[in-house]
């Protein structure tokens, strides 16, 4: 199919992410109800649904800062039924655009170096190595001319390139983006998602990808998961983008084109 | 003028003054950009609280202080970390309730003490030996904890989510922060006052962030204007016989407003409001 380069095969089948009927959120407002749901290593998967429906409550839980309140969730084998868990430093995160402070008075590497300060620990200072790692991870995403630059100096998709290099000096086994071609205009939406598959690609890392960009990212990942508070459906693209599907989760007609667009409209009902 | 070098009481106020000036800017550094201002403010005046409370039981009145400011950032950091009410309005309830509390203990005091007066308004030239000791011996503890995780506190100042996520104790070290500015508020009483003191946690801070875009330039250049305006406070305040607090304060206030007038942040904006 087009635009499915040769991507990595994973047949590895070692959940990395395991969620075991987990719900997360309060007793009174439950966020993420039920999911099981297993997550190899070395798979881009891409978690998509409406407004609300626990796009972020996922992410904030795989990076272990919500427990289930029902259910398991296993992360590299650790049971995060209780808070503090260990895996953090092995999850790149890229936070949602928004949430940080982009003209924070930092520049570019002092930002990609924050990457290794989970993996250092307390009391000890970062080094030549991991000055070296935040410059490769850098070079990763071909930003390492700039890391004298102020943060706030740089456009929207070079800061998220070097959130993308931030989470990667962490030198993790799972990458975790939230939302990250949001507020970008088209032709960086692109260049971002492009750069996250390159990734994929040549560090074998597992991508989880959480958007509202169907279109973008169809055809590149190996998994959807779609989610409205309960997993609605999770597998391959064209077994989650179906119609009756879509817009029993949408609560509208979503319509696939034979040009393997989906667009939101009322296409049948139109009065 | 260098004539007042050679008194004692001088040379004191100047250590003092340069300590405090030193210590303030830096932790200032965590405040502004982690967002804390005005918690800072509702501390100060806490801590005068207790210097008012410690004169009223006969305790010690520096102990007292640390205890109300400590109470203070404590219940701030909870109630901000719970999300119940906003910060601004948590602050400013605790930040007036303490004050009542501060006027309470004063009214209720027999006689006139104008020793309590010297911890709101600030007297560095009558700092004594044993305060400055005090001085010293919590500014190096403040200081010393700030070296030692000084990473952690950038990064949870930068993002305390995404320093949550990356593995760092976000929590641990953002009621470290709220600790050492309550330290740091106990440390300035004496010599700025509690109604001042908060600008010169928040002035040198506010000031080196209009001249980089780097965190390491950033806390150096607070450090220096933070230290050289509280000595230069301090000369000018013997010299022209003024008090110590306003002159350290307004001194400062006038290098922020040039720093906002020179700043290559205001300058390029300027320029490319000229060039559109």
């Amino acid at each position: 199919m087009e635009g499915m380069p040769d991507s990595v095969p994973t047949d590895s089948h070692e959940p990395i992410i395991r969620f075991d009927h987990a719900s997360f959120g309060f007793s009174s407002v439950i966020a993420l109800k039920d999911i099981s749901l297993s997550i190899d290593a070395g798979e881009f998967v891409g978690v998509i649904g409406p407004n609300g429906s626990g796009k972020t409550t996922l992410c904030r839980a795989v990076l272990g800062l919500m427990a289930p309140i029902e259910g398991h969730l296993h992360i590299f084998d650790c049971a995060c039924d209780k808070l503090r868990c260990h895996h953090r430093a092995k999850i790149g995160y890229l936070p949602q655009k928004g949430v940080v402070d982009r003209n924070f008075p930092v520049t570019v590497l002092e930002t990609v170096m924050m990457g290794r300060y989970g993996a250092l620990g307390l009391f000890r200072r970062p080094g030549a190595n991991d000055r070296e790692i935040a410059m490769a991870a850098l070079a990763h995403v071909s930003m390492e001319g700039h890391k004298d630059t102020a943060l706030g100096h740089l456009s929207g998709g070079q800061q998220q390139r070097v959130f993308i290099a931030r989470a990667l000096a962490q030198q993790p086994k799972v990458l975790l983006l939230d939302e990250p071609t949001t507020g970008l205009d088209i032709t960086t939406q692109h260049n971002v998602i492009e750069l996250v598959q390159h990734l994929h690609e040549e560090l074998k890392l597992t991508v989880l990808l959480i958007t509202h960009d169907i279109n973008m990212i169809r055809s590149r990942v190996d998994r959807l998961v779609l989610l409205k508070t309960r997993l609605y459906a999770a597998g391959p693209p064209a077994d989650v983008l179906k119609p009756d599907i879509l817009s029993a989760v949408y609560g509208k007609d979503l319509v696939i084109t034979d040009k393997d667009l989906v667009i939101v409209e009322d296409y049948h009902h139109h009065h | 003028m260098l004539e007042l070098l050679t008194y004692d009481f001088m040379q004191r106020s100047l250590l003092a003054a340069a300590m405090v000036g030193g210590l303030c800017s830096v932790v200032g550094v965590f405040v502004v950009l982690r967002g804390l201002a005005f918690v800072g403010a509702g501390t100060s005046h806490a801590a005068f609280a207790g210097v008012a409370l410690g004169y009223l039981m006969g305790w010690p009145p520096l102990l007292m202080a640390i205890l109300f400011g400590l109470a203070t950032v404590w219940i701030t950091g909870w109630v901000e970390e719970r999300g119940r009410m906003k910060l601004d309005v948590s602050i400013g309830i605790l930040y007036t309730a303490t004050m009542a509390l501060a006027i309470l203990f004063i009214g209720l005091m027999k006689t006139y003490n104008a020793e309590v007066y010297g911890y709101l308004f600030g007297s560095v030239l009558s700092v004594s030996s044993d305060e400055l000791r005090v001085i010293g011996g919590l500014a190096i503890l403040v200081l010393g904890l700030i070296l030692i995780f000084s990473k952690e506190l950038y990064f949870i100042a930068f993002d305390q989510e995404m320093a949550d996520a990356s593995g760092i104790p976000a929590r641990a070290i953002f009621f470290l922060l709220l600790t050492l500015v309550a330290l740091t508020v106990v440390v300035s009483l004496k010599t700025v006052g509690a109604i001042l003191v908060f600008a010169m946690i928040l002035i040198p801070a506010s000031t080196a962030y209009q001249l980089t875009h780097s965190l390491m330039t950033l806390t150096l250049y607070s450090v220096i204007i933070g230290t050289t305006t509280s000595v230069a406070g301090v000369m000018i305040s013997a010299f022209w016989d003024v008090p110590s607090g306003p002159a350290i304060v307004l001194l400062a206030t006038t290098v922020f407003f040039l720093s906002i007038l020179l700043s290559p942040k205001t300058l390029k904006r300027a320029a490319s409001a000229h060039a559109h």
